[in-house]
């Protein structure tokens, strides 16, 4: 019932909002929605956390052996309420910035959430491919109808590149599907295939270039900066923040315990790679961006990187940090982009440059934005430094890589260099002396500050105490690594 | 008197059918090549009515066909002068290399 | 045979109507009765009640998928009557004959979906073909009107004379007409057989505009009144489709290891020469010719792989996109010219036709949610269950990806560009049935079932 209502909800108000003509009636309604999905989604965590009603099955085109299956594990209860949050996060803090058909916008964006929220519930590849692509239509709609100048040529290339990867997945599920032993899409069924091991290497590659292109891993990178650049920031939020941990999550869910021994042998030779690759890359490019949105969005890369490692180096440290940091790191990202947002509504710009001197112009806005900076270069006290932290001693301990001294010491420099440039931002922005566009800044508005502050004490709280999302997720990691593992033992 | 066997009739047609193809693709008259639809039709008239006299003679199955044939190729005539002759009120003319409105 | 005897009668009812009713909204309100009445009588002869009885002598069979498609093809000829029906008086002033020409197409749709012998075959085919070429000519002062005509006609005689010569050596083999299994098994070491497989193999492909044999479809359906383009490129070559499929289905099985290669390069060389052809076309009206090059290869699918998944997809992607299609042609139609400038700023001044375009774009895209992912997502299945052609399957879902390129461009025309002439203008009544067929293609894409429960 809970899993129903999270998808349902949004949906239907998505639906109903695009026939409100009001602006004020849209947003209200759109609030309200999203907070009545995250009062859902916390209810779901505590008062009915009961197996019969976190899930729900229908029957669905039996002729195609699929069904309407979805259910609330600990890993899509995490992720659930990180989009339950997000949202109405992002409405408030955009609350004051007027759009164009606004009902359009908002029911866009519910449209987004629900289609999200299937991605993280559903049981069943048909189901999962379907809420797949379903989340993508809306974001497209987003970003072409309300985002920068070259939009339209940002977003039509985000559009083929992800709709292309998503298509090779479907293959590699159809192939699946036929190989069950019941003719099935169910998620059970895919856990107990056993596949010859050259026809998985291959099947890997097929649904791994899907996640890898929503991720994104390099080199399949490329759309997103522009992306970013170019869309309404409410939307950049929901893609940076949500959306691209769908790619992570196909990984954990639907490819690793599916295709175990491609994903053992794929595991450190190419993906590692890529990944370290891709690190250091974005890194090294972040610390040269004068641009606050470019920058974030190879932060955004760099950290993605380690999390791909991480899930393969198939360990419990390494993918219970993998869960936390995909919740955390989606707080964390919200957080800078609403200063963002506040930043380029106010000035207009988002070049270091042409700012500075914030901190004494704006002390809530600066001390938020070092609580967050400080979160994303993973320091302790902050819920980034458990996520990391589980990460690196998994990648550590890892039994499967043979080089893992090599790739902690590289994802160790990338830490540090994430310091580097996340300072680097925060010393241009807020501290020395006022610029010309600057000179007459105010504070930010109540709706910033309480968004902010939200976010700044989950990012305290999660750091302080991880133990309840430790505790959420430690079945679904063992259960995962339990699929995953079996081939390896027989083979050693 | 010796029959003919049927391997001749079957290369009168083969060799009927296959001029009837070299016209429609090399003349630029319309004229010759509705007259090499014909042949073609033609060239397939008598292959039916050779297998159907030669192999199973027991039943007239191919013969009927050839009647079937003959009348659509009667409409279709019909049909093309018709095309041909409103191209020619257009373009003065019933060359094909006249019809050039469209390219790739 | 409800159905064939009804149509016959209402062609050549419609034909005469013209003495009799002067006013040109009397012919179309003639002709959609008709139309409902035949749908009826076609609904009404698959539960059992035949109107007439007559010894086909086993050249014809009914069956429930025979049916179906007459049905579904009713449907759509419907559906193409109340949208577009209007503007064929624009064309021509023998505005009943076109109706009659219609009648008489559906007439020999429904002989090729139920024919047991090559000779109906035959016959459905030219029945079918004929009142396409006066169609494709109707608009006569229009000089692409005249070419496409006479450019369909010669490939049409020539495909039609390979067909008869690979009927000819059938018969030559085997002895007889009938597509049956046994017919063809008691031959199956005759060279003549397979090369008159061949040829029916290269006709067919003609008929459905898969390449190498396509290309009199683009400057056809270019130059064709947009009205007639929309029926031919839809119901009529779902019909030929069917034909293929049957025939192929009923008595090539045996032979099946021989022509399936040449079928599944026939699809590849499909895909890649209708998508990456489309993607390079400036005129929407040329775009969407070629992109229906490119369904037909998706459409093939079914043929390469004969199993219950192809058989329901078959026939859920022939409503997807004949629906589809002709949603777009419809629009198309109003326009000045089919250039992509014209649907500038379309969402603005039309925004409920504007999303039901898209609907339509994103179903012919195949996104999920609309009945052309889901037809297309059968295809795919089937062939995956029948075990070979992995690399078709592949290299098929990157041609997918390649189309969304094309039909998101309209989109974005659509919805993202400015224009300050107001394009079109349309009755609320349009605008409704578009809503309403936007709702089928949805519907249908969540729960086809809806369409093939009637099928069984």
């Amino acid at each position: 019932m809970i899993a129903l209502l999270l998808v349902l909800l949004p949906l239907i108000t998505g639906v109903a909002t695009f026939f409100l003509r009001k602006e004020n009636a849209a947003k209200k309604l759109a609030l309200l929605s999203s907070l009545a999905t995250m009062v859902i989604s916390i209810l779901g965590l505590t008062l009915f956390n009961k197996t019969e009603l976190l899930q729900f099955s229908a029957d669905w085109l039996p002729g195609l052996g699929t069904k309407f299956d979805i259910r609330l594990d600990g890993m899509g209860q995490l992720l659930c309420l990180l989009t339950a949050i997000s949202f109405p996060l992002i409405f408030i803090s955009t609350w004051q910035r007027t759009y164009k058909n606004a009902h359009n916008f908002f029911a866009l964006m519910l449209l987004a959430q629900a289609g999200l929220m299937g991605v993280f519930l559903a049981m069943d590849a048909l189901v999962f491919y379907f809420f797949w692509e379903l989340a993508l239509i809306p974001v497209y709609f987003l970003c072409s109808m309300w985002g920068g100048e070259k939009r339209i040529a940002a977003t039509f290339k985000f559009f083929i590149y992800t709709f292309a990867g998503s298509v090779l997945m479907l293959v590699a599920l159809i192939y699946l599907q036929t190989q069950t032993v019941d003719h099935s899409f169910s998620i059970n069924s895919f856990y107990q295939l056993e596949i010859k091991n050259d026809i998985q290497n291959w099947l890997f590659v097929l649904m791994f270039i899907a996640f890898a292109i929503k991720m994104p891993l390099f080199p399949f990178h490329t759309w997103q900066p522009d992306l970013y650049e170019q869309s309404p920031t409410s939307t950049t939020m929901v893609l940076s923040g949500i959306m691209v941990k769908m790619g992570l999550f196909g990984v954990i869910r639907w490819l690793l315990p599916t295709l175990p021994s491609a994903s053992f042998a794929y595991g450190e030779t190419t993906v590692a790679v890529l990944a370290v690759i891709g690190m250091l890359y974005a890194s090294l490019l972040a610390m040269r961006q004068n641009d606050m949105k470019r920058l974030i969005a190879y932060s955004s890369i760099a950290h993605i990187g380690l999390m791909v490692i991480a899930i393969f180096a198939e360990t419990q440290l390494a993918m219970q940090g993998v869960m936390i940091q995909l919740f955390s790191h989606g707080i964390n990202i919200i957080g800078l982009w609403i200063i963002v947002e506040w930043i380029e509504r106010k000035y207009g710009t988002t070049k270091f440059s042409e700012l500075g001197g914030l901190a004494q112009k704006a002390p809530v806005m600066s001390i938020l934005f070092v609580v967050i900076a400080l979160a994303n270069i993973s320091l302790p006290l902050t819920n980034g430094f458990v996520g990391e932290f589980l990460m690196f001693s998994g990648i550590f301990t890892s039994k499967i890589f043979t080089y893992q001294i090599v790739i902690t010491a590289a994802a160790g420099v990338c830490i540090i260099l994430s310091a580097v440039y996340m300072l680097r931002m925060v010393q241009k922005i807020i501290y020395g002396n006022t610029s010309a566009i600057t000179a007459n800044a105010t504070d930010i508005g109540f709706n910033e500050k309480f968004a902010l502050s939200i976010i700044a004490l989950l990012i305290l709280a999660v750091g302080l105490f991880p133990q309840p999302i430790l505790d959420l997720t430690q079945t679904t990691a063992t259960q995962i690594l339990n699929e995953a593992n079996i081939l390896h033992l027989l083979k050693k | 008197m010796n029959e003919v066997p049927l391997t001749h009739i079957l290369v009168l047609s083969t060799a009927l059918f296959f001029i009837g193809m070299f016209g429609l693709f090399t003349r630029r008259n319309m004229i010759t090549i509705l007259m090499s639809v014909e042949l073609i039709l033609n060239s397939v008239n008598i292959n039916f009515v050779a297998f159907n006299k030669y192999l199973f003679p027991e039943k007239l199955d191919g013969v009927f066909f050839v009647l079937f044939i003959i009348a659509i190729a009667a409409a279709e005539a019909a049909l093309a002068i018709a095309i041909i002759i409103n191209l020619y009120r257009n373009h003065q003319s019933i060359d094909v290399d006249d019809a050039t409105e469209m390219k790739f | 045979m409800n159905a064939l005897i009804v149509t016959a009668v209402l062609g050549v009812m419609m034909m005469f109507s013209s003495i009799v009713l002067k006013r040109n909204s009397a012919i179309r309100m003639l002709a959609i009765v008709g139309l409902l009445f035949t749908f009826i009588a076609n609904v009404l002869d698959s539960s059992g009640v035949h109107f007439f009885s007559i010894n086909i002598k086993g050249m014809m069979h009914f069956d429930q998928f025979a049916y179906f498609f007459i049905s579904i093809s009713i449907f759509c000829t419907f559906i193409f009557f109340l949208l577009s029906a209007k503007e064929m008086e624009r064309i021509g002033v023998n505005y009943s004959e076109y109706f009659a020409l219609i009648f008489f197409i559906l007439c020999g749709i429904i002989l090729v979906a139920s024919f047991t012998s090559l000779l109906i075959l035959f016959l459905g085919i030219e029945i079918i073909s004929i009142p396409l070429y006066i169609l494709t000519g109707s608009d006569k002062k229009n000089l692409k009107s005249n070419e496409a005509s006479l450019k369909y006609f010669l490939l049409g005689a020539f495909s039609t004379g390979i067909m008869l010569m690979g009927i000819a050596l059938f018969y030559g083999s085997t002895g007889s007409f009938s597509v049956e299994n046994s017919v063809v098994i008691a031959a199956t070491t005759s060279p003549m057989l397979l090369i008159g497989i061949l040829l029916l193999l290269f006709s067919m492909s003609f008929k459905v505009s898969a390449a190498p044999f396509h290309f009199w479809a683009p400057d056809v359906y270019d130059g064709a009144p947009t009205v007639f383009t929309s029926f031919m490129a839809t119901i009529v070559k779902a019909a030929a489709f069917i034909a293929f499929i049957r025939l192929f289905s009923l008595a090539f099985t045996p032979l099946q290891d021989r022509w399936q290669l040449i079928v599944a390069v026939i699809i590849a060389l499909t895909l890649f020469v209708g998508n990456i052809t489309a993607v390079f076309q400036q005129s929407v009206k040329r775009m969407l010719a070629y992109s229906s090059i490119a369904q037909s290869g998706f459409m093939l699918m079914a043929l390469l792989a004969f199993n219950t998944f192809s058989v329901e997809g078959i026939l859920l992607y022939i409503v997807a996109y004949s629906i589809s299609t002709m949603g777009i042609f419809s629009v198309l139609v109003k326009m000045k010219d089919s250039s992509l400038e014209e649907f500038n700023g379309f969402a603005k001044h039309q925004p409920v036709l504007a999303v039901a375009l898209t609907v339509f774009l994103l179903s012919l895209a195949g996104i999920p949610l609309t009945a052309g992912f889901l037809s297309k997502f059968y295809m795919l299945k089937a062939v995956m269950h029948s075990g070979n052609f992995l690399w078709l399957i592949i290299f098929a879902v990157l041609m997918a990806a390649v189309s969304v390129y094309y039909y998101f461009r309209i989109i974005q025309v659509m919805f993202f560009k400015e224009s300050d002439s107001n394009t079109i203008i349309v009755s609320t009544s349009f605008k409704w049935l578009l809503s309403a067929l936007a709702i089928i293609i949805i519907v249908l894409g969540v729960y086809p079932q809806l369409l093939l429960q009637f099928l069984v």
